[in-house]
Order: C-alpha cells, then structure tokens, then sequence
C-alpha cells in the first residue's frame, strides 16, 4: 500500500468517529477493556474445559471421570452466565473507543451478528438440556442420557466464539474494508459473509480452554476437601488430571501462540518480536512452570492461587492483543484512539467507579462468602454475625445508591 | 475532505433490519421485564417465609427461580446485548449516539447485573442450604438490583425517544440528557408493566402447585398483582402520551396500523378478565391457560407497543438528533455535533459517505442504477424496505407505471428539502436525486430482478470498458515502443 491509500484509510477511519465523544479519558475505557475482557474469555474458556472434562466422562466408563463430569456441568453452566455477563463489558467499553472499525466490521458480517444471539441462546439451552437430563439422577456414574445436546451444545459455543473472533479479526483489516463492501465492483448489503480469521489465533483462544479448566480442576479439590463428607480419592483423580491439563495445554496453547504470532498481517509491522509479543508467550509457558513448580503435592495455599494466576495470564494476553491492535491501527494506519474527542462529564464518571467500588464491592464481597461457605459446609450453613452484617450493609448501600437516584433525578429534573 | 460518520448499510430482504431490531427487543422485553418482576417478588416471598418460617413459600421460589433462570435468564441475558448487536447492525449511529452519552450509565447498570446474574444462582441453589434469614436478604439485594437495571435502562430509552430536558441540546451533559418528565414516567409505566408481565408467568408455575390452599394464596397474590399494576400501567400510558412530543403524537395518530388501538384494548380487558377468573376458581389455572396468556400478551400488547414506540420517533432514531437513516441532522452546541447537512448540501451524497465505491463517485450513464441502489440503501432503507416485503415497502409508495421525471421532481421537491415531518432532510446533488429516480422506477417495475439485472449489465459494461482501454494503452504502448 502506498502512502496515499493508507491516508485514505485513516481519513475514512476518523470520519466515522462518533461525534458526540467521550465522557472521560480514552485510556481508561481501554484499561477496562482489557481487564473486562480477560474476566470474559477466563470465564469462555473455563465452560468450553469444563463442558469438555462432562463430555469426555459422558463416553468414559471410568466412575471417577463420570463424579467428575457431573460436577463439572454445574460449573460450565455457571460459567456460561458469567461469560456472558461479563463479555458485556468489553463490548461497551470497544464500541466506545474503537467504534469505526467495531461498528464497520459488524455491519458488514451482520447475518452473522444476529445468528450469533440465536445460536447461543441454543447453546445454552442445548447445556441446561443434558443438565436437566442428567442432574436429578443419584447414580452418578451411570452413563449420562442425551449425550447429544452436549456436542450440540459445545459445537455451537464454538461457532459463537468464531464468530466473536471473526468480527475481532475484520476490525483489524481497514484496508479491506472497501472491498467487501463492494465485492469486485458490486455492492453487498447483505452481510452474508465472515471476510476475515486467523485460524491460529482463534486455536490459541479456544486452547486455553486446556490450562484453565485444569486450574479448575486443581482448585476444586482443594475447595472441597475441607468439608467434612470430603471423598479424598476422587479428589486427588480430580487434581491430577487437573494438573496434567495445565502442563499438556500450556504447551498446546503456547505453540499456537507462536503460530499466531508468526501468521500476522505485514500491518502488525514487527509485533511478534517486540517486548509485548514475546511476553505473551512467555506467560502461556510460565503458567505451566509455574504450576510445575507450586502445585506439587497438597499445594494447599496454592491450589487456591491457581485461578488467579490464570487470570493474570489472561490479563498479560489479554494486553498483548490490545497493544497488537493498538500497533496495527495506530502503527500502520495512523488512527490513534488517545486523540479522540472529549466532552468530559464527572459525575457520570464518579458514578460508576463509586458504584463499582461500593455497590460491587460490598455485595459481591457478601454472595462470594455465603457461596463459598455454603459449598464447604455440609448440611444448612449459618453465618456469622460478621457475615450477616456485611449482608445488611449491602442492603443499605444499595438502598442508599437508589434514593441517589431518584434524588438527583427529581433535582435535575425540578432545576 | 467532506467524509461524514456513515457506515456500509445492512439490508434484510426479507422482514427489513428494523424489524430484526424489533423482534429481538420485544423478546427482550418480556424477559427482562419478566425477570425484574420476579425479583421483586423473590423478596416479598423471601421476606415473608423468613418472618412466617414457611418452607413452602422458599420452594416455590426455587421452582420458579429454576424456570425462570432456563427461560427468562438465559434468554434475557443474551436477547439484552443481543439488542446491542442488532441496532449495532441497524442503526450503528443511533446505538453510537446511546452509547458514546450514556456509556457510564450502561457501565453502572452492568455491575447491577452482575449481582444479578451471581444472585439468581444463589436464590435457586441456596434453598435449604442457607438459613432463611440469609435467603431474605440475599432475595432482598437481588430485587434491589434488578429494579436497579430497570431504572438505569429506562432513562436511556427516553433519550432515545428525546433528551430528558431541552437545555441539553444546548449546554450537553449527560444529566440533562438522562432525566426529564419522560423517563420518570416512563418508568412508573414500565414498572407497572412488569408487575402485569410477572402475574401472568408466575402463573405458569403457580399451575403446577399440589396443595389447593397453597395455590389459592398464590393465585389471590398474583392476581391482585396483576390487577393493580394493569390498571396503574393503563393509567401511566395515558399520562406518557402527554408528555411526548407533538410530532410523535402526531405520526401516532396518521400511522400507526388501525389494529394498534383495538389491540391494546383487547389486551387490557382480557388481562384483567384472565386474573379475575383465575382468583375466583384457582382450579381454572393450568400451565396451558398461563402459557397462553403470555404468549397473548406477548404479540398483541408487547409487538405493537414495540413498533409503536419505534415508529413515534420518527424521522429521529436517538435523541432528535441523529436520524433514522444515521445522519446527523440538528446541532447539538452543548455535545459540539454539527449537523452534517451542510455537507452533504455541498458535496453531495456520495461523495460525502465514506463507503461509496470509487467508481461510484462520480456519476455517468453506465453507473446510474448502482448508484441509485446506493443512495437508496443509505438513506431510505432504513425505513422502507426496497424489497415486497418488510418495513414500508419502497413500491408501495410509488404509484405504478409512474415516470422517472415525477419520481425525479418528488425527490428534488419534497425529499431533499425535507419537507414532510415524518422523513428526513435527505440533501442531493441533481444528478444524485436523477440516479435515485431512475432506480426507484426500475424498481418499482421491475422488483429486484430488474435491478440486479441492470446492475450486472452496468458491471459487464464497465469492465469491458476497462478491457477496452487496457488494450489501447498496450498499443499505444507498443506504438511508442515502435518510434
Ligand atoms: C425516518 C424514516 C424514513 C426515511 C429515512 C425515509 N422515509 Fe419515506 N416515509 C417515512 C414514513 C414514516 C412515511 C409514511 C408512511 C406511511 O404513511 O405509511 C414515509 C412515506 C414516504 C412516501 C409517501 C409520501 C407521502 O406523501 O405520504 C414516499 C414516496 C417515501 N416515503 C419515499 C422515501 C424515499 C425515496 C426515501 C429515501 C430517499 C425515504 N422515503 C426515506 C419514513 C421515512
Ligand atoms: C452475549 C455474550 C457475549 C458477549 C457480549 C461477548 C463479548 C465479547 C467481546 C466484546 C469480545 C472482545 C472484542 C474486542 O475486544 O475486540 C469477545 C471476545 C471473544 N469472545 Fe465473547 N462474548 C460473548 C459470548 C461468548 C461466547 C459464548 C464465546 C464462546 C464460547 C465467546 C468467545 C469469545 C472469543 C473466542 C473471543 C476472542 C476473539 C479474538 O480476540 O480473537 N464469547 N467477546
């Protein structure tokens, strides 16, 4: 591309900006992003393992594989509300800073857009099929009835996260945009098409799949070993396999890593050898040395650090790809998302960090604990008198967040 | 360079983006309504079985908290930013608008829903795990949260219909935009609504209680529910249409399909017959009847409810300032929007979208039919499908056997220069409005066999054009070789 195509693009690029700016900052909903989006793919990851450990004990006679498929559902089931929940955030927050390329590479595979909502609500509905199929049932290394949905079910999740990949993928292809708009000289509108993929890259996502469901895996023994009904064989099984699957995936995911990395575009410029494109990797095979080194035995503190870990990982990933973007559209293209227009509002700002903090630190705090101790306990868990006052605390905070509200509203709206 | 913020435009052939918008969002609608509804409930219910020490009360909850977390939770939570996709697909300037004003609001509203996701497990698996004091209170955060969502997304959706006051289109900021007599009754509405929508599905579940005592208490509860908020929310619609603009008021009345009215009657009467009948013989309420009326209320008061608040906005679809087909049509000082007509004024159309394909910048006899399509797609399909189907069909409007010089002069003197209330200014060049003319007649004829037709005859033409001169410039090459 000569100098004056890519002054085109940019030109383009910046046209499409939404011209009622931002509230605050760009770099804060670009942190966002990326800490959102490493909570989301954490979360997609661990319902395609953990899917995947139910599928494999569903044609796996062994009974320990069969326990442990069973209790694994749950947690896919779980996990695919908390994806979704949380995958909401990076969406508001890419729209927000990259709007020209995020809306632009929508619009042009929109078919798929729209299936996307169909076929995961199928998905989803595919999973809570088999669970409901299964979950009553007391034997629980009998064989599990409508195997099926749950192919169904993770084939279909696959699609989905293709298609999120795919539309992740078109944004970073400005210079083609034109030209599947108006393929070979005629116009589309039909948004019938996913124009763009890097099947590496899409590999490495959905591979990850491997070390964090096996940190899951490790966690749960621990989690459940403390209770008093805990049966200590099968949760061993549970750590070892858990642990096997954080080395062998580590690896997997770490090749394909390096496959992406040496697929990228000529846009990407030298990425893949700079300090961000290298640590990337680095932290892929660093969580299986690590894990080789702090998950022997017991690991008691650290079997809890297992997660966590994976979701620092995540998040040193998760900044890989955002700079990767940041290299591609910025470094090549000159569309530099640092200058976009702000029409600063402080209120809206302080808000929602205040809500965050307050609302969301003080009920969260309460749920996790009462989930946490229920799950250890065997039989009707009581709280403390501590917990059952973080509990009224969140009540009142939330209550005082509502006569906010409508205090501000009626003011506003009195003025 | 004159580049104004237009994307590619999607077009559904079939039932029309609009639509597609439409379908998601009432859906949505009834799930998300559905579930806040719930929530509330949950807590009374919760609150109650704490205080009175009743086990039946918290096993109700954990049936249909699990019947609602397959249906309305998994549909809701996906149908809500599935609607994000679609109008991102539909309409990317009017969802860019909502988002680049409200994006904090929408951030706040997701932390709301992320207690809510984490509390409905807890609600369901928690039943008998947890003291019941532990289960009121969590029920308790979880209907405040869920109320919370409800409050946040209502005010975005009075921006949409217009800024909650008018100083915002003149100093901007965000409260200005999110509060006005619209959105706090907008919300008295949709709460009551909501209430009416739990009534009716907590029906379902209710159906399929053993105990005759039990189901009656419920049934009495649930109808004398959804009694009140029937009537409070027939009442808040009365009051919402006076606090619209006259515009929408006025696009309301000329065009809003004749069944709307009657349809919203019928609604009304039979919701309020359905919760009567069932409080006075409880035996009456099966999971078929219950079903029945959701799915009822579903098409005949949510479908046109949906289409209606679609339609009034028009020619706007976010904030009377961006309009149905993505241009910027007002100035907003207080945000610093210009309005982009100035630009598509002097340079036209196509020269100002930055999508236009090269070759369809400039207009000649061989590119007039795509150019038209173009022009059409990006300013009219957005609400009236070129196709049979779908949204306003574009032939409806055209009489048949109409020339392209009346279809010319309409488009010149009405549509670019805006003269009626319910469209758009849509500004063109002459040649631009000619191209457009010529289309519109060939599709009216013709349909989209026409078109496609003549589009594939322009394309073959031009490159065998460009074949053509390819090899002149190779003779003339080769002539220059030669001397
Ligand atoms: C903001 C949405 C919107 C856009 C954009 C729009 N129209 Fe319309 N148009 C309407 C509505 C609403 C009506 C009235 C529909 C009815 O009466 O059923 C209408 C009516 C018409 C009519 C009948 C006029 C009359 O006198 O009643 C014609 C012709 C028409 N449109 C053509 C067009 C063309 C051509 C374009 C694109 C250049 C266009 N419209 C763009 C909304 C729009
Ligand atoms: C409604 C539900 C979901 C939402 C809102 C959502 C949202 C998102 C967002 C915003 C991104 C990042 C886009 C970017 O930063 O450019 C993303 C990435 C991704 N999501 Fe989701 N997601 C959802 C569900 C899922 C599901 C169910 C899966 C798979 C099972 C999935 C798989 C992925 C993958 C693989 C990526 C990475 C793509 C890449 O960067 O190559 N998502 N998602």
């Amino acid at each position: 591309m000569d100098a004056q195509q890519i002054a085109q693009v940019t030109d383009m690029m910046y046209a499409l900006r939404n011209p009622a700016g931002l509230p605050t900052y760009p770099i804060i909903f670009v942190a966002l992003g990326v800490l959102t989006f490493a909570m989301h793919i954490l979360f997609v990851q661990l319902l395609l393992g953990t899917s995947l450990v139910a599928l494999y004990a569903a044609y796996n006679n062994h009974p320990l594989w069969r326990r442990l498929g069973a209790a694994m559902i749950d947690v896919a089931k779980v996990s695919v509300s908390v994806a979704i929940v949380i995958g909401v955030a990076p969406l508001l927050f890419v729209q927000v800073v990259y709007d020209p390329q995020w809306y632009t590479s929508n619009v042009l595979s929109a078919d798929w857009v729209i299936s996307f909502i169909i076929l995961l609500i199928l998905a989803y509905w595919a999973m809570y099929y088999f669970y409901f199929q299964n979950y009553k049932r007391e034997d629980k290394t009998a064989q599990p009835k409508s195997r099926w949905s749950l192919i169904v079910s993770m084939a279909l999740m696959l699609v989905v996260g293709f298609i999120m990949h795919s539309l992740t993928t078109q944004m970073l292809h400005p210079e083609l945009w034109q030209s599947w708009y108006s393929n070979q000289g005629k116009l589309d509108f039909s948004g019938s098409q996913l124009h763009a993929y890097n099947p590496w890259r899409f590999a490495f996502f959905i591979s990850m799949a491997i070390p964090v469901t096996g940190a899951m895996l490790v966690t749960y023994r621990r989690f459940k070993s403390v209770r008093s009904d805990a049966d200590h064989t099968y949760l061993n099984f549970a750590a070892e396999v858990g642990k096997k699957w954080i080395l062998v995936g580590s690896i997997i995911s770490f090749v394909l890593y390096v496959a992406w990395m040496a697929s990228l575009p000529e846009t990407a410029g030298n990425f893949a050898t700079s300090f961000w494109g290298i640590l990337g990797g680095l932290g892929v095979i660093g969580y299986a040395l690590w894990a080789q080194i702090r998950l022997r035995g017991e690991a008691k503190f650290c079997s809890y650090m297992a997660l966590p870990m994976a979701l620092v990982i995540g998040l040193i990933v998760a900044t890989s790809r955002e700079v990767l973007r940041y290299d591609i559209l910025n470094g090549f293209f000159n569309y530099n998302f640092f200058d976009y227009k702000i029409v600063m509002d402080w209120y809206s700002t302080g808000l929602f960090f205040l809500t965050f903090a307050l609302v969301g630190g003080s009920v969260l705090a309460y749920f996790l604990t009462i989930a946490w101790k229920a799950g250890q306990t065997v039989g009707v868990y009581t709280p403390s008198a501590t917990v059952n006052k973080m509990g009224t605390v969140a009540i009142w905070i939330m209550v005082l967040w509502m006569i906010q509200f409508f205090a501000v509203g009626f003011y506003i709206w009195a003025k | 360079m004159d580049l104004i913020s237009l994307y590619p435009t999607w077009y559904e052939p079939t039932v029309g983006s609009g639509w597609v918008v439409a379908l998601i969002a009432t859906f949505h609608v009834l799930a998300s309504h559905t579930s806040v509804g719930a929530a509330l409930l949950f807590a009374y219910l919760s609150h109650k079985a704490y205080r009175e020490d009743r086990d039946d009360l918290l096993d109700f909850i954990k049936k249909y908290g699990l019947f609602l977390m397959v249906f309305t939770y998994v549909a809701g939570s996906i149908t809500g930013p599935g609607i994000w996709y679609s109008t991102t697909v539909a309409s990317p300037n009017g969802i860019g608008a909502l988002i680049h004003s409200f994006v904090w609001k929408w951030a706040t509203e997701w932390v709301f829903f992320v207690i809510e996701v984490v509390g409905v497990y807890m609600i369901v698996y928690l039943v008998g795990r947890v003291d019941k004091r532990t289960h009121m209170k969590i029920s308790v955060i979880f209907g405040v949260a869920s109320l919370a969502t409800m409050v946040i997304i209502v005010g975005i959706l009075s921006f949409m219909m217009m800024p909650g006051k008018e100083v915002w289109f003149e100093e901007g900021g965000y409260l200005n935009g999110f509060y006005g007599t619209n959105t706090f009754i907008q919300t008295g509405m949709r709460m009551a609504f909501m209430f009416t929508m739990t009534a009716v599905v907590g029906g379902i579940v209710v159906a399929s209680i053993k105990d005759p005592a039990f189901k009656k208490e419920m049934t009495r509860k649930l109808g004398w529910l959804g009694i009140i908020a029937t009537l409070t929310g027939a009442a808040m619609f009365q009051w919402y249409l006076t606090s619209v603009p006259d515009q929408a008021l006025l696009v309301m009345e000329n065009r809003l399909p004749e069944y709307f009215q009657t349809s919203i009657i019928a609604v009304l009467a039979g919701t309020l017959a359905y919760f009567i009948i069932t409080m006075l013989r409880p035996q009456t309420l099966v999971q078929g009847f219950a079903g029945f009326m959701a799915v009822t209320i579903l098409v005949a008061g949510l479908w046109p409810e949906e289409t209606a608040r679609e339609s009034m906005r028009k020619p706007w679809v976010a904030g009377q300032y961006v309009y149905s087909n993505q241009v910027i049509g007002r100035d907003v000082p207080g945000m610093g929007i210009e309005s982009q007509l100035p630009i598509i004024e002097k340079v036209g159309i196509l020269q100002a979208h930055p999508f236009t394909p090269d070759h369809l910048r400039e207009l000649n006899n061989g590119n007039q039919i795509q150019a038209g399509e173009f022009i059409a797609m990006t300013y009219c399909s957005n609400c009236h499908s070129p196709s049979e189907t779908g949204i306003r069909p574009l032939h409806r409007y055209f009489p048949e056997g109409v020339t392209q010089e009346r279809v010319a002069d309409y488009v010149k003197g009405v549509l670019t220069t805006g003269n009626i209330a319910y469209m758009p200014k849509m500004p063109m060049r002459d040649d631009e409005a000619e191209a457009l003319a010529a289309y519109l007649v060939l599709n009216n004829k013709g349909g989209q066999p026409a078109v496609t037709a003549a589009i594939d005859l322009e394309i073959e033409q031009r490159e065998r054009a460009l074949v053509e001169k390819n090899a002149q410039d190779k003779i003339a090459a080769i002539e220059m070789e030669g001397k």
